[in-house]
């Protein structure tokens, strides 16, 4: 059982520095091998932990709620007073996604999320997520300075948007509803959500071009 | 804790690297795998958080991702006894026990549906907060772990959402599986950070311990 006291925890991160070699990708060979010797895991369950993460789970499963939201509005309302519920309704509930708030952009508003203390993100219906987002440069600057974080995305917003920035700093998990945009009228809802980018479900992108993402 | 984690509003991380992947190496992806499939027994995302938390402060901000996902899931280890410090260097267990069986992607989806957990639990209290209300967070850090980012200290705004109960963060890297009320708290931008932009706003979720009456 864990000892639950700082102290100790802090102790055992000393140890691990002072006496595990500095590379990383043997430090992972050893934990690997420990643990599988040890019984606990099979390396080959490994590889398809990583197979289910690339080929099944993803932003695509974002994507389709996103999409159904633009054309379903009985659907939309769900989705943003019970996104929990919808993610189980698809079958998609899984790692981080029991407590989910989907946030819609509005014409005003522009929704960014961020998690300053660790990483949470909503990973059984986005995926891994990019580097960028578990960087110390975005979990610093989001907060502070999300216009000239968002300029480095090369999202420039009209001067009549406020940017309302989420810090996911509970279990709730945050899915940014981006804006449908012109020119997409008729469409169905695969052709939509096929222009569903992972970066604008997290807030880091706002206008969505109509060329598949 | 004042720890390494609490990067809100810190200075002079350079630009995003905007384009970067989901992982550069195979150890990044391994080392995801293995926190996933191995968790050690009994812990809980707090604690898990408050482990990295205690991470070397100038370690923690200069070793990649998930080098301090691999240290983290080292020092908890050996902290809950799971194996020792020699059997970490060497990569090799003392008494090797039977092989694991491996788990298929079809059997792995499933576990990772079951990865799905409420954090609500029933409030034996009535919430001290309203949606509208006005309330300042605490001006102090607490001792242990705590969801209450720097920056948001002292500061005070509006009440944007009740959750009901959820499990307590700060309990929770104690053992302890303890509810208080949740709230989503709004905070003009203005109010956190020096000339910042009066449109922009900032909501964080905390528990009501977090927060008094403004």
């Amino acid at each position: 059982m864990p000892t639950f006291d700082s102290k100790k925890i802090a102790h055992a991160h000393r140890e691990v520095h002072a006496h595990l070699p500095s590379d990383p990708a043997l430090r992972v060979k050893a934990l690997e091998s420990l643990l599988v010797e040890k019984g606990l895991v099979a390396s080959e369950t490994i590889d398809n932990w990583i197979e289910l993460y690339s080929e099944r789970i993803g932003p695509m499963r974002g994507a389709r709620l996103v999409a159904r939201s633009w054309t379903d509005p009985a659907f939309r309302d769900r989705l943003l007073s019970d996104a929990g519920q919808v993610v189980k309704d698809y079958g998609y509930q899984g790692h981080a996604t029991e407590h989910l708030k989907a946030v819609e952009n509005t014409p005003g508003v522009h929704n960014l999320v961020v998690c300053t203390l660790c990483s949470c993100y909503p990973f059984s219906i986005l995926g891994m997520s990019p580097i960028w987002y578990r960087s110390a440069a975005y979990r610093a600057r989001a907060v502070k300075e999300p216009r000239v974080v968002l300029h480095e995305f090369g999202v420039t917003l009209p001067e009549d948007v406020g940017v309302r920035v989420w810090d996911s700093t509970a279990e709730l998990r945050y899915l940014v509803i981006p804006e449908r945009p012109k020119g997409t009228e008729g469409w169905d809802e695969d052709h939509l959500a096929a222009i569903v980018t992972r970066d604008s479900m997290i807030g880091t992108q706002r206008d969505l071009s109509v060329e598949p993402a | 804790m004042d720890g390494p984690q609490d990067l809100g509003g810190k200075e002079d991380f350079g630009p995003i690297d905007v384009a970067s992947p989901d992982f550069r190496h195979d150890w990044e992806r391994r080392q995801w795998a293995l926190s996933k499939l191995c968790p050690v027994p009994g812990i809980t995302i707090d604690w898990f958080r408050h482990g990295l938390e205690n991470m070397p402060p100038a370690v923690y901000l200069s070793v990649p991702y998930f080098k301090k996902w691999n240290a983290n899931e080292m020092a908890l280890g050996l902290d809950a006894g799971v194996y020792s410090l020699s059997e970490l260097v060497s990569g090799h267990a003392k008494d090797p026990a039977d092989p694991a069986p491996v788990q298929s992607v079809d059997a792995l989806e499933d576990r990772q549906r079951a990865l799905a957990r409420s954090f609500a639990v029933e409030a034996d209290t009535q919430p001290l907060f309203r949606v509208g209300d006005r309330v300042t967070t605490a001006a102090r850090p607490t001792e242990g772990h705590s969801r209450l980012p720097a920056y948001a200290r002292a500061a005070t705004g509006t009440v944007t959402h009740h959750h009901g109960a959820h499990l307590f963060a700060d309990a929770g890297a104690r053992g302890e599986h303890i509810g208080h009320h949740l709230y989503t708290v709004e905070f003009a931008a203005p109010d956190l950070w020096t000339g910042a932009d009066p449109r922009d706003t900032v909501r964080i979720d905390l528990w009501e311990p977090c927060l008094d009456r403004a």
